[in-house]
């Protein structure tokens, strides 16, 4: 504050009123911010980096970011070799193949090969053999590849699976994801009972179980890979949830549906595969 | 009001405005002044690790594999804690950790944005991805303690928690590889 | 000069219409994660509530009010019409045609994404587009403000512009500044991405941009509330205000400290290092100094108020204070919620604290307090005060005024202190629904409760509140043109150009902004963190 001005009581050239201002306040706004930066860039730095054994560069490069580590500490370090369970990654290239996907070159490969067991339209007559009418195409898109490399394992879809071109693969999960959704068999649930309800829409936090619709439902924001399970045989949701829960079955990254297999009693399982094989979302 | 008196008040107005910003200032300083303190003999700081990782490709790097997550000893005595947090759960679920050693716990995410905290310690970072979160610690207490996730990642966040089992030294008895699980109880 | 009745009166009922409603969804909420209310609701319920409670009152309540305080303060402040009238009318409709464009894929489920929005979690394109219009129209509003001060310099050269105005433009000011981080984030980052042009995003980069603005949108919410401390308080008291030129400086004050700090929301993130955060850290301890300086300039001038009054004595000046003026007794009520909320400020900003209360309950304390609180508080005394002079028609009689006042203090310490309790526990927020068969949490149960009785007498004040107001529309009291704007106990003939203008500290922003935010962002575009997937809320 510039006591000077106090006794101006006549009008007087500006620059007089205001030169002072801009120089203090110049002075106290930069000398504020360049103690703190003296401060936190280099003084807290590189005593801290004295404890901990750093040279002077290297706390300052780690307190800036530009290493990692904290300068107040040595960084731990790590030596393990690689061993994915799923080798699907979903880089922006993957979800541009998929996107870019012909479907009739799907169709033509789907009658040649996925016919059988899956049907044409993705229905299929068995529940030993999933529906993939209307699957998410990056659900598909990774069960394929996971046969392939071996992170998911069934007597006839490992080899089926091997002896898919790779460029098809994106083509075959598009054409089935395009297709309409049909309730054959409806079983119509006459009132869904509270606790599998409860189980979808809010999970179990008691047993870290989050709700399924958070990952299943369309739109929900979850996992890119979480399948479609609306109108999905009940049999294959069971026997799927029964390979998590033992380990058999082991695509699942960070073993998120292992977890929450392990925890349903088979009562639920039995409820939950009702529950969306009447066709709820 | 004569001119004298005008003067007189408005340079009193201002002496006391100054003894207030003064006091102020101090207060400030005072505040400032333990930070810094803390900072230079303590080593409080806040998270200060920037390492970037992959998140697409997380569960393909060594580090953050599956099975290379949880709590390892490594040869010298670290204890690292190595966990994921993913759309819906930390990986993984119970983590053991030792009561009175430094522990390193590193996080990372390879979907969205998550946070966590473990109730009744400092430990407290954002995990976001794109980079490992590390915080450094030691739990003073033994007993289980609510490692929840903090930040909204998406409809199933009320649920994303995991535990933290902090063992007394005679029960932390990692395995001939380095690793410690939770007891069962 | 009454040119801007029905533009001030628009804009302030778009904004308690949104404030009324945040309410009514925010007291459910409370209700549907305590013990009463579990497993009411589905977290898909609960997470749409809280984006549209935290959109209504954060972007819309703040910025319709905003806007419309300042053409009134323009227009009645520098006694001149307001210039522009046709593009503050444009930006009025621009603005809320963005709430409508924001709020519907809310209420579709299409954008619950939390109005903090961090990605990769990303919304419909239309939620994000919506809030770039409403950003717009505040940009129109901002300029306005400048234009109007500018006219009114020409006009009267050489003299000091009224504080109400100089302070209503250092906040335009500081606005402008401070979307500058969440413009560019939405536009170069967030949109393309929500409307699939990218599949990727720099989430460290997202995070940074909006902390930017995080910080600063406060005391741009907050700076009305001073105007009304420093401008119309004292005169509501019956006084004088202490220190013109204490108003100038805390006004500039706010501009320069409010935006070079915004890391201080990313204490506990990976993406920065100790260095900047610790620089972030310093410049904040200095914006809690004009705050300061207020509270004792405020009361001095309250003191003046008293000591008229026939006061004696240290604190007899206090009793003697015409409470029964809901200006003052918000006043009151105000410093005590910022009491509380302003200690709890100074907790978040040292890291080591920071660490026990991040993310927690502490954290929604701490702002519906300072926030909800101290700043909403003086928005209905300025409303209160206001709305006579828009209407023409006076209050009956200010009982009900004092008693929803009242309300809203009871109810707000009812709700956040047991709040600020859970946070220090380790109860953590967003969160639909608590399990409460857990040992820790079922411990938490009973203060839930507790903070959702003050929930609930909130919702009666807010109420209150909007009957107090519409009541007005139909009244049959003439209102009675009476002096709004405080005096100084010596009202500044000349001020240097640095108290009178925004040049000098437009500078010294820029210069600031370098400083703290030009190597943390600079990161990103030198080596972009490895990008994240977007994960798309549809």
């Amino acid at each position: 504050m510039t006591m000077s001005q106090s006794h101006e009581r006549t009008p007087s050239d500006p620059h007089v009123l205001d030169q002072p201002w801009r120089l203090w306040a110049t002075v106290a706004v930069m000398s504020t911010v360049l103690m703190g930066i003296l401060l936190g860039v280099v003084v807290i730095p590189v005593v801290q980096g004295r404890g901990a054994g750093l040279d002077a560069f290297t706390a300052i490069c780690r307190a800036l970011g530009l290493l990692p580590g904290s300068p107040a500490q040595p960084q731990p370090l790590d030596r393990t070799p690689p061993t994915p369970v799923s080798q699907v990654v979903w880089t922006p290239d993957v979800l541009q193949i998929l996107a870019r996907a012909d479907i009739a070159k799907g169709r033509a490969k789907v009658q040649e090969v996925c016919i059988a067991c899956h049907g044409e339209a993705g229905v299929s007559p068995s529940p030993d053999f999933p529906h993939l009418a209307g699957q998410s195409g990056a659900a598909i898109y990774k069960q394929l590849h996971d046969y392939r490399t071996g992170s998911r394992v069934h007597p006839q879809m490992t080899d089926v699976a091997k002896a898919l071109d790779e460029s098809t693969i994106p083509d075959v999960a598009a054409y089935y994801a395009g297709q309409p959704q049909r309730n054959l068999n409806p079983v119509t649930l006459a009132e869904s009972p509270r606790a599998i309800v409860n189980l979808i829409e809010l999970g179990d936090p008691s047993r870290n179980i989050p709700p399924c619709a958070a990952c299943h439902r369309a739109g929900a924001g979850g996992p890119i890979e979480a399948p479609v399970l609306a109108e999905q045989h009940a049999e294959y949701l069971i026997q799927q949830l029964k390979l998590y829960a033992s380990g058999q079955r082991r695509n699942d990254v960070y073993a998120r549906m292992r977890l929450i297999a392990s925890r349903l009693i088979e009562e639920e399982m039995k409820g939950l595969a009702a529950y969306y094989r009447a066709g709820f979302r | 009001m004569s001119d004298a008196r005008h003067e007189v008040d408005e340079r009193w107005i201002l002496r006391t405005e100054l003894l207030w910003a003064f006091g102020v200032g101090v207060f400030i300083a005072a505040a400032l002044g333990m930070i810094l303190f803390t900072a230079l003999t303590i080593s409080v700081n806040p998270p200060s690790n920037v390492e970037r990782i992959d998140p697409k490709a997380l569960h393909l790097s060594g580090e953050f594999a599956e099975h290379n997550l949880g709590t390892t000893v490594s040869g010298d005595g670290t204890v690292i804690v190595r966990a994921i947090a993913t759309q819906f759960m930390f990986v993984p679920q119970c983590i053991a950790v030792p009561a009175n050693r430094r522990v390193t716990l590193r996080f990372a995410s390879p979907d969205v944005i998550h946070g966590l905290l473990i109730t009744g310690t400092n430990v407290n970072t954002m995990v976001i991805p794109g980079f490992v979160a590390q915080v450094h610690t030691e739990f003073t207490r033994t007993g289980d303690l609510l490692m929840p996730c903090h930040e909204y990642c998406g409809q199933g966040h009320s649920e994303m928690w995991a535990t933290v089992q902090v063992l007394p030294e005679n029960r932390f008895k990692p395995g001939s590889d380095g690793r410690i699980s939770c007891a069962q109880r | 000069m009454r040119n801007v009745d029905r533009l001030c009166l628009a804009h302030f009922w778009v904004a308690f219409g949104a404030f009324l409603f945040a309410c009514l969804i925010g007291t459910w909420q409370m209700w549907v994660r305590s013990p009463l209310g579990a497993n009411i609701g589905t977290p898909g319920q609960y997470f749409m509530s809280v984006t549209a409670h935290g959109v209504s009152m954060a972007y819309v309540l703040t910025t319709f009010f905003i806007m419309g305080f300042g053409y009134f303060v323009a227009v009645t402040a520098l006694n001149r019409p307001l210039p522009g009238r046709l593009w503050a009318w444009a930006a009025f409709w621009i603005a809320l045609l963005g709430v409508v464009v924001t709020i519907i894929p809310i209420g579709l489920g299409k954008a619950s994404v939390l109005f903090t929005f961090y990605p990769p979690l990303t919304a419909s394109a239309w939620f994000y587009i919506g809030l770039v219009l409403v950003v717009a129209g505040s940009w129109i509003w901002c300029v306005l403000m400048l234009v109007a001060m500018s006219a009114w310099k020409r006009e009267h050269p050489g003299q000091p512009v009224p504080l109400a105005m100089f302070a209503t433009v250092a906040n335009a000011v500081m606005w402008l500044w401070t979307t500058i981080g969440v413009a560019v984030q939405l536009v170069f980052q967030v949109i393309p991405a929500a409307l699939g042009l990218v599949q990727t995003i720099d989430v460290g980069l997202a995070r940074t941009l909006f902390s930017w603005t995080l910080h600063a949108i406060v005391y741009f919410w907050l700076i009305p509330a001073y105007i009304a401390f420093y401008t119309m308080v004292p005169r509501a008291a019956g006084g004088r205000l202490y220190s013109d030129t204490m108003g100038r400086l805390t006004f500039i004050l706010f501009l320069i400290y409010s935006l070079p700090v915004g890391m201080h929301h990313l204490l506990m993130d990976p993406q920065h290092g100790n260095a900047m955060k610790f620089v972030q850290v310093l410049l904040t301890a200095f914006v809690a100094v004009p705050t300061l300086l207020t509270i004792f300039t405020i009361t001095a001038s309250l003191e003046i108020a008293g000591r008229l009054r026939g006061g004696r004595g240290l604190f007899g000046w206090i009793a003697a204070l015409p409470w029964e003026r809901p200006m003052v007794l918000a006043t009151g009520l105000g410093f005590v919620m910022l009491g509380f909320g302003g200690f709890g400020g100074i907790i978040n900003m040292g890291y080591g604290m920071n660490a026990m209360v991040h993310n927690t309950s502490w954290v929604t304390a701490h702002f519906h307090l300072i926030f909800g609180g101290s700043v909403v508080i003086m928005y209905f005394a300025i409303a209160y005060e206001i709305w006579p002079r828009l209407t023409g028609r006076d209050h009956m009689s200010l009982a009900p005024l004092r008693m929803q006042l009242w309300l809203w203090f009871v109810g707000m310490m009812v709700m956040t202190l047991p709040w600020h309790w859970l946070g220090l526990q380790g109860q953590w927020r967003r969160v639909a629904n608590f399990n409460y068969a857990d040992p820790i949490i079922a411990g938490w149960g009973p203060w839930v409760v507790v903070s959702l009785v003050g929930g609930f007498v909130l919702l009666i004040s807010a109420l209150l509140f909007v009957r107090n107001l519409a009541v007005l529309h139909r009244g049959t009291v003439v209102a009675v043109p009476r002096a709004l704007y405080a005096v100084a106990v010596h009202p500044p003939k000349r001020v240097p150009a640095a108290l009178n203008g925004f040049g000098l500290w437009n500078v010294l922003v820029l210069v600031l902004m370098v400083l703290a935010y030009g190597f943390p962002i600079a990161q990103f575009l030198i080596e972009p963190s490895p990008s994240a997937i977007v994960h798309r809320v549809r």
